[in-house]
């Protein structure tokens, strides 16, 4: 009887000390490569104006930048306006039909003082509403740039990217979250009117 | 497992079961901090009805219902009914704190219409006074004593029968008016 | 040995039904999904809010559409959809707010928001009850997702539980597409006029 006790006794400590030095084994592990991650970043590509850049949830080709005191919209602001253009493809990759998100560009470094860009859609020359999967369309982003500041000669934008999870942390809901830069691309900024 | 210590396993098995069943609803009543009592209550409390004519004070004033009129609507097989109402101010501060309004008409078979956006051409031509009269929730701030005339345009089918303006107010909620 | 064994095929199969349970727990999204309600173009789909039938469908390469400043031109990669159909509320007033165009390929393609200013669009009347009133919807894709579909129409884009009318639409052919539609304001008994080209 008491044999047999201490036996189980035996076992199940053997157990235990098998499991933990799994999940520590395991724990260091996952540690490891998240510090060697972070310590080794990927470097974000930079990537030429016409290339397409796969960000996740988009596919976006950057084609032009250009400056002009019209927004895309072609209707001029009563008092004189300066504008920051840039031109690009962009593919809805997902299965419904969604805004351009936020993150999608930005520039690099980042302009203090700068209002939220404005995303149109050139074929109708007005402010973009959702961009349908698998119907590629033009837009046109416009900064409306800050008075006192010189329009830039070339501009430096991040283009952001969106991953999908099926189950999210807080609800387990399906939906895109926005993620890390996938790419830099760097275009010179023209000085004209109109898209064509 | 050691069963000797307890001598009627099966027995306590079914009690404990059974405690469940009691344990499990109250611990939902209790971890609702009251929101589910409070949800039910408001769920089964019906409005009051004010009788023709009548008044009824409500979420710091005087309600009454002063006109129901079916206009001819524009579109075939459809009415305007103009509903006219007056509320009696009694407390000032609460009843400013009670807005915005939530208004509809019901009628006997239990459909609810709510108040069209704009005032119905039809008001404006055949009613002036009343297309000049504001929404609930619009009309200005009145002291006590004031009586503030409202009205709302709807439009129902020909064939509602059985109407009465349900009146609720937000700072009155769960009570409800119900105005014949 | 036989114990190790046993305890073995215990932790095996515990693993095996733990991952199938995650596997196979629906997803939120899906819990909260709006209830289908089936039907087909030309009937008439009762949902618990409202009650909704598919009239006429017409395709199209570009819209006309004259707003107050200027006749503007619709033009698209894909085709122009535009449903005409008729809605009544059942137990209150409502405006419906939702509408999708579900492809064969599962894709959903919202109402388009380029054309929010024609009259008869989703959310821009009220629908009372007894009363049904004609109601335009306008929707862009691709030629390919044109056979095949299902119409999704619902009060609201984010309301859980509620009752969303699945409607069968009826074969479209591309042979179908016409050059030009053209939409302008109608009166108060049919809001909008629609004229082929």
């Amino acid at each position: 009887m008491t044999d047999e006790r201490q036996s189980t006794l035996r076992n199940r400590l053997l157990a235990l000390l098998i499991a933990g030095i799994g999940g520590l084994a395991a724990t260091a592990i996952s540690f490891g490569m998240a510090v060697y991650a972070a310590a080794n970043p990927e470097p974000v590509p930079v990537v030429a104006p016409g290339k397409a850049i796969d960000t996740g949830r988009w596919i976006i080709t950057p084609e032009r930048a250009y400056s002009g005191n019209t927004p895309p919209t072609g209707i001029p602001s009563p008092d004189p306006r300066t504008y920051v253009m840039l031109e690009f493809d962009l593919e809805n990759r997902s299965a419904v039909s969604s805004y351009a998100s936020t993150n999608l560009i930005s520039l690099d470094p980042p302009i203090p003082g700068l209002k939220n860009p404005v995303v149109h859609l050139a074929r109708d020359s007005w402010i973009a509403s959702p961009v349908h999967p698998g119907m590629p369309e033009k837009m046109v982003i416009a900064w409306e740039w800050p008075a006192g500041l010189s329009v830039p000669r070339a501009l430096r934008v991040l283009v952001g990217g969106q991953f999908y999870k099926r189950r999210d942390n807080l609800y387990g809901a399906s939906s895109w979250f926005n993620g890390d830069t996938v790419a830099v691309v760097e275009l010179p900024v023209t000085a004209e009117q109109r898209p064509q | 497992m050691d069963v000797s210590a307890n001598p009627h396993p099966r027995k306590s098995y079914w009690l404990s079961l059974a405690a469940l069943a009691v344990v499990l609803p109250v611990a939902i009543v209790v971890h609702s901090q009251g929101e589910l009592i409070q949800w039910l209550r408001a769920a089964f409390r019906s409005p009051t009805t004010v009788e023709k004519g009548a008044s009824q004070s409500y979420a710091g004033a005087d309600w009454r219902l002063t006109g129901l009129a079916r206009l001819p609507g524009a579109l075939p097989g459809t009415t305007v009914v103009l509903a006219e109402y007056e509320a009696a101010v009694e407390d000032e501060a609460r009843l400013r704190d009670s807005f915005p309004c939530k208004l509809a008409l019901v009628d006997d078979r239990g459909r609810r219409w709510k108040g069209t956006f704009m005032v119905d051409p039809v008001v404006r031509k055949m009613r002036p006074d009343a297309a000049q009269k504001p929404h609930c929730g619009t009309a200005e701030a009145s002291r006590k004593g004031d009586t503030i005339r409202m009205a709302e345009s709807f439009v129902i089918p020909q064939d509602a029968d059985g109407l009465m303006l349900s009146l609720a107010l937000y700072g009155g909620m769960p009570d409800s008016l119900l105005l014949k | 040995m036989n114990g190790a064994v046993r305890s073995l095929t215990a932790v095996i199969v515990a693993a095996g039904v733990l991952y199938a349970m995650q596997r196979s727990t629906p997803l939120y999204s899906d819990i909260t999904s709006p209830v289908p309600v089936a039907g087909r173009q030309g009937e008439r789909v009762d949902t618990s809010a409202f009650a909704i039938g598919i009239a006429k469908v017409y395709l199209a390469r570009s819209i006309t559409f004259p707003s107050l400043s200027r006749t503007q031109h619709y033009a698209t990669s894909g085709v122009w959809v535009v449903v005409e159909s008729a809605v009544e509320a059942k137990n209150e007033s409502l405006g419906l707010t939702s509408a999708e165009w579900l492809g064969p390929d599962g894709l959903r393609y919202r109402y388009s928001q380029r054309l929010t200013n024609v009259p008869g669009m989703p959310g821009n009347e009220q629908f009372e009850p007894g009363i049904p009133r004609p109601m335009l919807m306008i929707f862009e894709v691709p030629e390919s997702q044109i056979a095949g579909a299902r119409l999704l129409v619902a009060r609201s884009p984010y309301a859980p539980l509620a009752e969303e009318a699945w409607i069968d639409m009826a074969a479209l052919s591309t042979d179908d597409i016409h050059p030009s539609i053209t939409l302008s304001r109608g009166g108060q008994q049919m809001p909008w006029i629609l004229k082929v080209e």
